[in-house]
């Protein structure tokens, strides 16, 4: 991670792995909440695992970043957001697989998601755009002039 | 590089510079569109070389307004962004290697658009040989965007036309 290139490289994989969890997790979001009827939700799903991967390989750059400058990171409120937003993400798409996923599953092509599954679908999709928005500020909010966003 | 500098001396171009608020607003636009413009062609690039075989082909067209307005989106921000640095970019030959595959990949984009993404007789069946060649290869170019668009910040030689020594 020190050496001239290590950074960059680690960075450029952080940037592909948001790319696969937005075009799979984000476009399988948008058809729930109504987007691409017609495209069954249960086949689009089968992308899902590519926006997990995404995500692992995320974490994993993710604790390079942390673990290599953790001053940068620890006191950064928009790092602090960015953690709050993959908290609320996991909760919710603990609730839509536990209780919602049935239905999504079973529901016809052209169907519309069930309201609650169009909340959750809603929810992830803002967590994520906003873990992008905390990303790209964590290099505005540098520590130790903010703490927090009102200091 | 007179140009450049003339650029780079204009109070907007100063303004994108020096305000955080600006400057960074648009870098996050910028990455935020990225992820839903590389995201859209991830997904049906995916689809066209067999995974997730159950969506008819011809609907991923459905999703190409999200690609239109991601397009927007990242071209919008990335003439700002050009505009904040003008010799940070223009003066590195990996920026022409970047906007080179945005090109090649949109022109892959439209073929598979007017092609078959467009014939409904796709939906269900094996694709083309060519078509999962081209998906395949688009793939590749997007990934070759985001890596040198994330290496602009690191392989500049000049960062503003008038701080050269």
């Amino acid at each position: 991670m020190n050496s001239t290139w290590g950074w960059p490289a680690v960075e450029t994989l952080h940037f592909l792995g948001l790319s696969l969890l937005i075009g799979t997790v984000g476009l399988f979001d948008l058809r729930l909440m109504g987007l691409a009827k017609g495209i069954p939700m249960s086949a689009l799903h089968k992308l899902v695992p590519w926006g997990v991967a995404g995500y692992a390989l995320n974490v994993m750059t993710g604790i390079m970043f942390v673990t290599s400058a953790p001053d940068q990171y620890l006191f950064n409120p928009a790092f602090q957001t960015k953690l709050a937003l993959m908290g609320i993400a996991g909760i919710n798409v603990l609730f839509f697989y536990r209780f919602q996923f049935g239905p999504v599953k079973r529901a016809d092509a052209d169907s519309s998601a069930p309201r609650a599954a169009k909340v959750a679908a809603a929810i992830s999709l803002t967590c994520w755009i906003g873990v992008i928005v905390c990303g790209r500020l964590i290099t505005y909010y540098r520590p130790p002039y903010y703490w927090c966003f009102w200091c | 590089m007179d140009f450049l500098l003339w650029l780079e001396e204009t109070a907007f171009s100063t303004w994108m510079r020096e305000s955080g608020p600006a400057f960074f607003s648009t870098l996050t636009l910028h990455a935020v569109g990225m992820g839903f413009v590389v995201g859209v062609h991830v997904a049906t690039n995916l689809r066209i070389l067999g995974v997730a075989p159950g969506i008819p082909l011809s609907l991923m067209r459905r999703f190409f307004p999200v690609l239109w307005i991601g397009l927007v989106v990242v071209s919008v921000s990335g003439v700002l962004l050009l505009v904040a640095y003008p010799a940070k970019a223009l003066t590195n030959p990996l920026f022409y290697l970047k906007l080179t595959s945005v090109l090649a990949a949109l022109v892959i984009t439209r073929s598979l658009a007017n092609g078959v993404l467009k014939d409904s007789a796709h939906d269900a069946g094996p694709i083309p040989g060519k078509a999962r060649v081209l998906a395949a290869l688009s793939l590749l170019l997007w990934a070759g965007v985001v890596t040198s668009g994330r290496l602009l910040a690191y392989t500049y030689n000049i960062l503003m036309a008038s701080h050269q020594y």
